[in-house]
């Protein structure tokens, strides 16, 4: 374990790839620390990047681990941390320190079917471990992405998700219909209505805005799923990722600490605190 | 090891601690605070419950820990700022305060080590002072576990006998401050331990305030989280946050960059004493809050004391020194408030 956790490693931005222009702008970062740290994630954990002068912004890693090169963030421009990561360029140096939290128990979900459900920016901490999932296909059972955005110029990963329909199902969406769209049209959780995937020895993993989370759940549950197949994350506002700051709890539960990943089993008997 | 040391020689033993940084109580027209002193003549044992308590010796509520510095196209560089090296004693400890470092040790040890707290928690002794007659109208520390002679997380309590003080020293650190003057302590006397204990046994008796059945609160939080009971007590709740900032258990912080030159970059990253009873504590930047109104903060504080906290380390979150209810600027009384959670709904 590190001596100080709170001092970030130096790292070089090498790729930056726009997903999304406009007032709600994603861009994909990856990086490559200046000296090896020993730094290991597994997918699901989040790392606190740092822009000097700018401050910190906690973001989800979402390469996979088995990609040893380099660590893959995809960011929203939000506010002044994630502004001033949208304005940097290929070779300037931020800061990492991480990874922080807990991860998605993949190793329990061998030889089951993978449901990945994501929305807008959600795609983020889901392409980590459906990256993993891919990686290692033989474990697993089918696998199949819904992915929603809010119009066909807010989809993250375009290039990538037309490559992925050569191996898994991929349902996409957007909220409102658009001329050349000939996918679904309509919410995430309403598109799961309509394709209907069944619950036998499956496990969905849902990232997304609070709001498509709670009526994905919901859908699920009418679908038949139980709530110990149903898993997503939770992103309160956070400072330290190490449970000393105190600001990212729900209840007894620091999110930095014992989330972001949870069943809906756990979650549903925490308070409504996200 | 128990110890007699005339309250006359008290300065000598002071003047053998030199090689230490002393800080005591202090009074600045009516507020005690702890501070540096240079002579043993400025150290004033008879004090009352100071503003805050010696947790910001050891946790300050405005710290430096990083700093940054970037010219034209070098990468940018950072260094670690770690505190002094200066090994530091706090004379006139309350014992709720010194039970309340314990409580912080649990937040800020475990599996991250904060190494800032505890560089200067390892190099601070502690000396404490028994309450013979409790420094607040509001202390209530017998009602959560504690006593006004305890010497939980102290290295050595002092009693007040008169002209003299009897010294328990409690840990190595301790021992080490009295071998430092050995001859000025002598070894109680037959009648002094009875003193001691009468001392000891009547400071109990002047604490005027109490939560009864304390033990019953936790479990009852558990079931009053959508209570509108929340809303009843937040009401007058002018959100200042001072309840949280004198607090000698909360701990929570904010993390920020300050920027000293923009071309070339410097500057430096502080941590802040933050509180949860701020609106923005919990905000998302889309502007979602988990977190929304007084009543959801007023049910943390509580909550996080008297059941989170509860329930992760078998500690209640609050040692009873009263700060929280003598400074809130609306009355907002912990105890009150406890004793109603207790009897709600019976
Ligand atoms: C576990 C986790 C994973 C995340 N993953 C991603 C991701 O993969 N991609 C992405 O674009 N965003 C992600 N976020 C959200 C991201 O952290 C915030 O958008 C970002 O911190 C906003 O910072 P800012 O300085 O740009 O905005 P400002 O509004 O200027 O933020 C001010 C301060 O508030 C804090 N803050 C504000 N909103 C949030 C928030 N929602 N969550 C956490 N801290 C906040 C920031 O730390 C910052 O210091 C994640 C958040 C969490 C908690
Ligand atoms: S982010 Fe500080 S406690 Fe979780």
């Amino acid at each position: 374990m590190d001596h100080n956790a709170y001092i970030p490693k130096l790292a070089k931005i090498i790729e930056i790839k726009e997903e999304v222009g406009g007032a709600r702008a994603i861009k994909t970062f990856r990086t490559q620390f200046l000296e090896d740290n020993g730094f290991s994630h597994q997918s699901g954990q989040c790392a606190m990047l740092s822009v000097f002068g700018k401050g910190e912004a906690m973001i989800s890693i979402s390469s996979s681990p088995l990609e040893k090169d380099y660590l893959q963030f995809s960011i929203l421009k939000m506010g002044r941390v994630t502004s001033a990561l949208h304005e940097t360029q290929v070779g300037d140096i931020i800061g990492i320190r991480g990874p922080y939290g807990n991860s998605f128990p993949i190793e329990k979900w061998k030889g089951k079917n993978l449901i990945f459900i994501g929305g807008g920016i959600g795609l983020a901490p889901l392409w980590s471990v459906l990256n993993t999932a891919l990686g290692k296909k033989q474990d697993f059972g089918n696998l199949t992405l819904f992915y929603g955005a809010r119009t066909s110029k807010d989809v993250v990963f375009k290039q990538e998700l037309e490559e992925l329909k050569n191996k898994m199902t991929v349902h996409l969406s957007i909220d409102v219909e658009e001329p050349d769209w000939e996918e679904y049209v309509g919410f995430v959780p309403l598109n799961i209505l309509d394709k209907k995937p069944s619950p036998k020895n499956a496990i969905t993993i849902t990232c997304g805005p609070p709001i498509m989370i709670k009526f994905v759940i919901q859908n699920l549950q009418a679908l038949g799923f139980k709530d110990e197949q149903i898993y997503t994350t939770v992103e309160n506002k956070m400072k330290c990722g190490i449970g000393k700051c105190g600001r990212c709890n729900i209840g007894l539960h620091y999110v930095c600490k014992d989330g972001p990943v949870y069943s809906w089993a756990e979650l549903k008997n925490l308070p409504q605190e996200y | 090891m128990d110890k007699i040391l005339l309250k006359k020689a008290f300065p000598q033993w002071v003047k053998k601690l030199q090689a230490y940084r002393i800080y005591a109580p202090s009074k600045d027209e009516d507020i005690w605070t702890y501070e540096t002193v240079t002579t043993p003549e400025d150290i004033d044992l008879e004090f009352l419950t100071t503003a805050l308590s010696p947790k910001k010796i050891i946790f300050p509520q405005r710290e430096v820990y990083l700093e940054f510095e970037k010219a034209d196209e070098d990468n940018p560089k950072i260094k670690e700022i770690l505190p002094d090296d200066d090994p530091t004693i706090v004379f006139g400890v309350r014992p709720c305060d010194a039970k309340a470092l314990t409580l912080t040790d649990k937040v800020f040890g475990g599996d991250f080590e904060d190494v800032y707290y505890w560089k200067r928690r390892n190099q601070t002794i502690l000396v404490g002072l028994a309450c013979n007659t409790p420094p607040s109208p509001n202390c209530f520390c017998l009602s959560v576990d504690g006593y006004p002679h305890s010497t939980e997380g102290l290295d050595i309590l002092l009693t007040d006998m008169g002209d003299k003080y009897h010294v328990k020293s409690l840990t190595k650190n301790g021992e080490k401050l009295l071998n430092l003057a050995k001859s000025l302590f002598t070894p109680p006397k037959t009648g002094d331990k009875k003193d001691l204990q009468k001392i000891h046994a009547e400071s109990e008796k002047k604490i005027k305030r109490q939560i009864k059945n304390l033990k019953k609160v936790p479990p009852k939080l558990k079931g009053m989280w959508d209570s509108p009971f929340w809303d009843e007590e937040a009401m007058s709740c002018l959100r200042c946050g001072i309840c949280t900032y004198m607090c000698p258990t909360c701990h929570c912080f904010d993390i920020n960059d300050e920027v000293h030159s923009s071309v070339p970059l410097k500057g430096q990253r502080i941590r802040t004493w933050d509180t949860c009873q701020f609106p923005d504590f919990t905000m998302h930047s889309s502007g979602h809050n988990p977190r929304p109104d007084k009543a959801s903060r007023l049910r943390q504080r509580i909550m996080h004391k008297f059941q989170y906290f509860v329930e992760k380390y078998a500690n209640y979150q609050c040692t009873g020194c009263g700060r929280c209810i003598t400074n809130c600027p609306v009355g907002i009384d912990i105890i009150q408030v406890l004793d109603k959670v207790r009897d709600y709904g019976s």
